[in-house]
């Protein structure tokens, strides 16, 4: 086809002259791509690594039943052993214990330990049995042994026949390595035992933490599963996998959807990019296609043509970007596992697989985001006149269609109203619609933004304008936005994008700084391993430490994970002494909460967490019952108060109404308050001192503050490593728009310097104008960023991870960010300019086009 | 005023175009250059502004050398003494007119206050708030004129100012430079190949392998 | 399933622990390792009903019963029910009920000709909760839904159900007991430790139902029981035995075993035979000799059973052949235990006597573990 020779030639014409802009293109497409791609395998293949770790642990089994709290009484256990319709029952006991030495205090040294009856669990996860040494058939039973996957025996550093101390309570015990399991899937650190052994040597006499339960062929389980339920009631839980699942999926889906947001934004800048290369790609070829019109090319084909252009560009990007998505993931997930840094999956160890699915899916949003890019210039370069077209200075003009206004004030009114809609399946969806038609609106707003400024400067400095220079410069800007600041978009999104995030973060941060600073209010922090659904210390442990010396004051907690639905992950019970005076005094209260003295008599009051309140309606005011202790009981919500701990729910009460309720004295955690002339280092001293002192986990105030913002830090490194990439790939526009402005405007400078202008002043020009425009596009950006954080904060935050921060503005980090922004896109322009003051330039005002 | 000694000048490639080209133009003079393409003209009238150096020889304007000039100070000189006026007009878009006629008032430092005055002398009074696309092509380089001689130069350069030109407008235009050198007290140097251009000058001169020589006179009506 | 080849194997080499567990508990060496378990002394006096029951302090006991059935059509039928108990000699003073202290090891097995094949069934479990349990005082073991029980009028009942079959039957004694060996006290090799309490109930009268995939079918017939516990058996030089238990058609009941060497050459060996009336004739091990007439090869084990033997009991010649060849106890993928058990008919020195029950043990190859 003569025609497809044609646009052969067009293409490689264009690709050939301008090299660099269509590198930069595939570039910044393949980036965004290959983040979006990578963070999603990493994050599906952590996913799924981690529901099927969970799923190993729970077997084969039709159905599980378990307690509210951790633990139940194990007479369940022969009464649904004999009952009607279950084939087998599994008891199953689980819980974790601490590694003392080295690893003490650190918040992995957890080792879950799956005790089950081995005659019983082969039946139903047989991969979870230990393998004895050969010949010790029976070591399974012994007293003293514990099995370890390969990853827990990697992580201890022990092997078959060592010795392996655990602490129980406060206590050290130890056991012999026996051996390795079954199967475990790789990364997964668990431990086997004997439930006998494990009841009587953990001090779990009595205890079950769940059944799983297999039923004879032909029972049909949703509707035994009803039945049962009816049977046990309020105060046990009948559950199948697929209940599991979604508890696992609820664990982490907010943190994986907002990381793919975060990778997508990458791709977002790009598309800004692509569209402000391709537009300006398409006015620097107006005359070429008004030539081409003329000589008889429709209206369709110079369409076609263009975004033939531009998908190439998304394909070769796209690809691109999903071989390097994928190698960046493989790489990731070999070297740093599936955790990036957000704690969601921990101990897991997975490995890439490609899906074909969420690959194409990416290609068509890197090649859509391309082709979106392409389509506004080529719709305008096709629609054009020619006869308009071929004449000069109609460039600015023919842009000026892409800024009409209200394309720009409908997005951003359609942002304002996203922002008032909840959240769909827990998920903050039109908070980040409502990001993105910001952006959109935004970035569209910004050269009429500039126009209006650069013309007012004008106006107000015509007096005192006395330099060529810098009447050219407030001309060009005033008279020629859409040019000057087409090169900002990408930039502009970026930086916005940067800004918010910043103040999210921020805002995050000292959040969390002064929520430590009001729920860490002691000096020292003291636990000790718990002891089945017991709390460490029992009541002699805590008279000892109420009587020691150097303290002016020792509270006691108690607190217990405890599932309210089936399908979401456990909330958290904290039974401490509470300040009836003002509940503000001990626990970081919101607004929203009833004084103490206008609280019900005849009920016990609690104070929820702000994820109470999303998730299961625990609203000021209301009465909800518990199952605590023996039967159902009501409580009255008297407060709400800010949990960046624990994303799935907590709720508060009196220490004394949980043990009147419970009849459970033993506690947790002991808050100790050092006397005036103690030291830190003596109280410690002193508590280890205590005969049970070895056991003891002893952690100053200071140290689990530095250590939660540490591992807050971590968990946002990634973040900004997107957000780097997001600015990299702006300033990669910056420089590739710069430059193919000062390409374009050869002949301007040429001009000038026939008539005189001076090298240095053509580069101060350039200088100036990158600056100023950077400057504009760091104020509007800022102004975006702003409005991007309030939603972040506002909404994405508390819909997602159900808590509400402070804004706090990062200030310095801002400021610094904005000169890098200013300097490298007046370093860009520069660069960009040499070529305006070489000598071809001067010689293309003789030449057209 | 302007005086050529002994140029010569090769492309990049090695190919001569001048050589030993000797001229003087005295002050107030307006010359047309004749010549077939690629005989050198637009090299010549380079050389001349300063844009580019001699391979020899030595450009002499008001007994300064421009040849053994640096950039800042052959700019310099462009600035004050010469004016341009190009095929392609070179007429900036984003400019006002009369903030393009102004330009080189400003880079001189001088006042824009005959900038009015200017427009009304090329014929377009009234219009300097008017961008260039409002513009036809002859009314286009009516404003590049008014750029050429805002500042009173010694020197008008025209690069075939009217080659984009209808020939109606053409000779209103060419009457207009003509006219605006003469009223400024200005040389002149128009560089064409239309012989209807070339008759607008005082004299006619043909630019060929062996230098520069007056043109046969023959007059057309 | 979705069991890989590996996952098999590991499952087999975790519970293929049972059986060497047997084996091991029926051997000596261990019991120094774990003291406090009573030795069996030849004078102990077995008392009623007291011994019917369990004995926890033993480490191994068993109650084992198998006999001929018969349908309302004549068909004839094989069966097998075993409970093992096993002490683990687990520490004392752990206090969890799910303290594994006790197990309890189950077979269930038919021959049915018609089927062609053994029909079988294992289990294992942890004594606790009253789920499972062998208690004392009178037989009375369960495990889950298996469950054995001597009735008060003195009578056994068996009620087990496996997946694709089950028994129900009741067993009523039409003779006295058989204390077997000396008053009871049963030798087991060339030293005196090595010995069990041990006695039978031969002539069991057996009703009851068999069921077939749910499906009842109404049965009669003679059984075997055999009830013995120890806490060391077997010679370390021992690989297995050869056991058969016999109610004939006269009245009278014979008991025979050897014990093996790794060679094939006996190590030991033990035959009874009381007649009608009641009188017991004793032989000495070398009045005993257990010869093989035809062997199996197993196509599931590759083990090869003399599954046809002659016994000769000082004068008298015994020929055993089987009610059907593939009567191998092949519980790999689950407990593990591999054995012959099966059905047989007797002549006795070429005429017809009755039927009883072989049992084969160590012939298939160690296990490769």
């Amino acid at each position: 086809m003569k025609r497809g020779l044609l646009s052969r030639w067009l293409l490689l014409g264009e690709w050939r002259a301008h090299f660099v802009q269509a590198i930069v293109v595939i570039i910044a497409i393949a980036l965004g791509v290959a983040l979006g791609f990578s963070i999603h395998l990493i994050n599906t293949a952590a996913f799924n690594e981690f529901s099927a770790a969970s799923k190993n642990l729970s077997g084969q089994s039709d159905l599980q039943v378990h307690g509210r709290q951790a633990m139940f009484d194990e007479s369940l256990y022969p009464f649904l052993a004999t009952y009607d319709g279950v084939e087998l029952a599994n008891p199953v006991l689980e819980f974790e214990v601490s590694v003392p030495g080295e690893l003490i205090g650190r918040k992995d040294n957890k080792l879950k330990i799956l005790a089950t009856d081995m005659f019983r669990a082969a039946m139903i996860s047989p991969d979870l049995l230990g393998m004895p040494a050969e010949g010790k058939p029976l070591d399974g039973l012994s007293d003293d042994a514990i099995f370890l996957s390969p990853a827990a025996m990697e992580w201890l550093q022990v092997k078959q026949g060592d010795l392996l101390p655990l602490n129980v309570g406060t206590q050290t015990m130890t056991l012999r390595v026996a051996g390795g399991l079954v199967r475990a899937r790789a990364g997964q650190r668990i431990a086997v035992m004997d439930i006998g052994v494990a009841q009587w040597r953990f001090k779990h006499v009595g205890l079950l933490s769940r059944i799983e339960l297999k039923l004879t062929p032909g029972i049909h389980r949703d509707t035994f599963k009803a039945a049962l339920k009816q049977v046990l009631g309020d105060s046990y839980l009948v559950l199948e996998i697929a209940d599991q699942e979604a508890r696992v999926d609820h664990m982490s889906r907010a943190y994986r959807v907002n990381l793919n947001m975060l990778a997508l934004v990458a791709l977002f800048t790009g598309a800004f990019l692509v569209f402000s290369t391709q537009a300006l790609s398409v006015i620097r070829r107006r005359h070429q296609f008004a030539l081409l019109r003329v000589l008889g090319l429709t209206r369709q084909q110079l369409l076609r043509q263009i975004l033939l252009e531009g998908a190439t560009l998304g394909v070769v990007g796209s690809l691109l970007g999903l071989v390097s998505g994928y190698a960046i993931a493989a790489i990731a997930l070999h070297f740093f596992g599936g955790d990036l840094g957000g704690g969601f999956f921990p101990g897991v160890k997975p490995s890439v697989y490609f899906s074909p699915l969420a690959a194409a899916t990416f290609f068509i949003i890197g090649l859509g985001i391309t082709l979106l890019g392409s389509a506004a210039p080529a719709w305008e370069a096709a629609s054009a006149r020619p006869a308009v077209a071929l004449k000069s200075g109609s460039e600015d003009k023919a842009l000026s269609k892409l800024s009409a206004p209200w394309p720009a004030l409908i997005c951003l009114s359609l942002a304002l109203l996203f922002t008032q809609i909840p959240p769909i399946f827990e998920l903050p969806v039109f908070g980040y619609l409502a990001i993105a038609l910001l952006l959109i609106g935004g970035i569209a707003l910004m050269p009429r933004f500039s126009a209006v400024v650069f013309s007012f400067l004008l106006k107000v400095m015509r007096r005192h304008i006395t330099g060529a220079v810098s009447t050219l410069l407030l001309a060009r800007l005033a008279n020629a936005p859409n040019q000057a600041s087409i090169a900002l978009g990408g930039v502009l999104a970026s930086f916005s994008l940067m800004v918010a995030m910043a103040i999210m973060v921020t805002s995050f941060r000292v959040s969390v700084d002064d929520w430590l600073e009001h729920v860490l209010p002691a000096d020292l922090y003291v636990r000790a391993a718990s002891v089945g659904d017991q709390g460490g210390f029992q009541l002699d442990e805590q008279k000892a430490m109420a009587s020691l010396p150097g303290f002016t004051r020792v509270d006691f907690f108690r607190s217990l994970p405890f599932i309210l639905e089936p399908t979401r992950p456990e909330i958290t019970l904290i039974a401490r002494p509470i300040d009836m005076t003002d509940p503000s005094n001990t626990l970081p209260m919101t607004d929203d909460m009833i004084a103490p003295v206008r609280l019900p008599k005849d009920v016990m009051p609690i104070w929820v967490s702000e994820a109470m309140v999303d998730l299961y309606g625990y609203t000021v005011g209301k009465r909800v019952t518990l199952p605590l202790g023996t039967a159902e009981q009501t409580f009255f919500v008297a407060g709400i108060w800010r949990d960046y701990g624990r994303q799935f729910g907590a709720v508060q009460m009196q220490l004394a109404d949980y043990q009147t309720l419970s009849g459970d004295r033993s506690i947790n955690t002991v808050a100790m308050w050092l006397q005036a002339g103690t030291t830190s280092a003596q109280a410690q001293t002193i508590l280890r001192q205590l005969p049970f002192g070895d056991a003891l986990e002893i952690t100053p105030s200071g140290e689990i503050r530095a250590l939660s913002l540490e591992i807050f830090d971590r968990s946002f490194a990634v973040t900004y490593l997107l957000e780097m990439v997001a600015v990299v790939i702006g300033l990669f526009g910056v420089a590739a728009s710069f430059s193919a402005q000062t390409l374009a405007r050869a002949k301007e400078f040429g001009m000038l310097r026939h008539i005189g202008m001076m090298r240095r002043q053509i580069l101060i020009l350039l200088a100036a104008e990158g600056g100023l425009l950077t400057a504009l596009g760091v104020i509007l950006g800022f102004i975006l960023g702003w409005s991007l954080s309030l939603v972040l904060v506002f909404i994405v935050n508390p819909q997602s991870f159900h808590w509400t921060l402070q804004l706090h503005l990062p200030w310095g980090w801002l400021t610094l960010v904005a000169g890098i922004m200013l300097v490298s896109a007046a370093l860009t322009a520069l660069v960009a300019g040499r070529q305006a003051v070489s000598g071809h330039a001067v010689r293309a005002v003789r030449e057209d086009w | 005023m302007l005086e050529l000694r002994h140029i010569n000048k090769a492309y990049a490639d090695g190919r001569q175009v001048l050589s030993d080209l000797s001229y003087t133009l005295k002050a107030g003079e307006y010359v047309a250059i004749m010549g077939d393409s690629g005989v050198g003209k637009s090299t010549l009238l380079n050389l001349i502004a300063g844009l580019d150096l001699p391979d020899s020889g030595e450009i002499l304007i008001d007994d300064v050398a421009i040849s053994s000039m640096d950039d800042d100070a052959a700019t310099r000189l462009r600035r004050e003494a010469f004016g341009f006026v190009f095929q392609a007009f070179h007429v900036l878009p984003h400019l006002t007119l009369s903030q393009n006629i102004a330009l080189p008032l400003l880079l001189n430092g001088l006042s824009t206050e005959r900038v009015e005055h200017m427009l009304t002398d090329v014929g377009l009074p009234g219009r300097g708030h008017h961008f260039p696309r409002q513009l036809s092509g002859g009314e286009l380089q009516r404003v590049a004129i008014a750029r050429a001689l805002i500042h009173r130069p010694k020197l008008v350069l025209a690069d075939e100012p009217t080659g984009n030109l209808d020939p109606e407008t053409a000779h209103e235009v060419l009457m207009l430079i003509r006219t605006e050198i003469k009223a400024n007290g200005a040389s002149g140097i128009i560089v064409t190949h239309s012989d209807a251009a070339a008759a607008t000058a005082d004299r006619v001169l043909v630019l060929a392998r062996d230098g520069l020589h007056p043109a046969v006179a023959h007059q057309s009506a | 399933m979705r069991n890989s080849p590996c996952v098999d194997k590991f499952r087999r080499f975790v519970v293929t622990r049972m059986l060497v567990l047997l084996l091991s508990l029926m051997a000596t060496g261990s019991v120094a390792e774990a003291p406090g378990f009573p030795l069996v002394v030849p004078d102990y006096k077995l008392t009623f009903p007291h011994d019917y029951g369990a004995h926890p302090g033993f480490r191994i006991e068993w109650w084992y019963v198998t006999g001929w059935l018969e349908t309302a059509d004549k068909k004839p039928l094989g069966f097998q029910v075993t409970f093992f108990r096993s002490a683990t000699g687990h520490n004392p003073d752990n206090s969890s009920q799910f303290a594994p202290k006790q197990l309890i090891i189950a077979h269930v097995a038919l021959s049915d000709p018609a089927v062609g094949k053994l029909m079988q069934e294992e289990k294992t479990a942890r004594a606790g909760f009253d789920l499972v349990y062998a208690k004392e005082g009178n037989t009375d073991v369960k495990l889950d839904n298996w469950r054995f029980v001597r009735e008060a009028d003195g009578h056994y009942r068996v009620d087990m159900q496996a997946r694709d079959f089950g028994l129900q039957l009741a067993l009523t004694p039409t003779q006295m007991m058989l204390l077997q060996g000396d008053q009871g006290f049963s030798r087991k090799g060339p030293k005196p430790e090595q010995a069990s309490y041990y006695y039978s109930e031969p002539h069991l009268s057996v009703s009851g139902a068999v069921f077939h995939q749910g499906k009842p079918v109404t049965v009669n017939g003679r059984a075997w029981l055999d009830h013995e516990w120890s806490s060391e058996i077997l010679d370390p030089e021992a690989v297995g035995w050869d056991w058969v238990g016999a109610s004939l058609d006269d009245g009278s009941a014979l008991t025979a075993f050897q014990i093996r060497r790794k060679d094939g050459s006996r190590l030991w060996a033990y035959a009874a035979l009381r007649d009608a009336s009641g009188h017991v004739t004793l032989f000495k091990p070398e009045q005993v000799e257990f010869t093989p007439v035809r062997t199996w090869r197993s196509p599931h084990t590759d083990a090869v059973y003399p599954v046809a033997m002659r016994i000769r009991t000082d004068s008298t010649e015994w020929l055993l052949t089987p009610l059907l060849d593939d009567q191998e106890l092949d519980s790999r993928r689950s407990t593990g235990a591999v054995y012959w058990e099966g059905a047989v008919t007797l002549t006795r020195d070429g005429e017809s006597a009755g039927q009883g029950y072989l049992e084969l043990t160590g012939y298939v190859a160690p296990l490769d573990l």
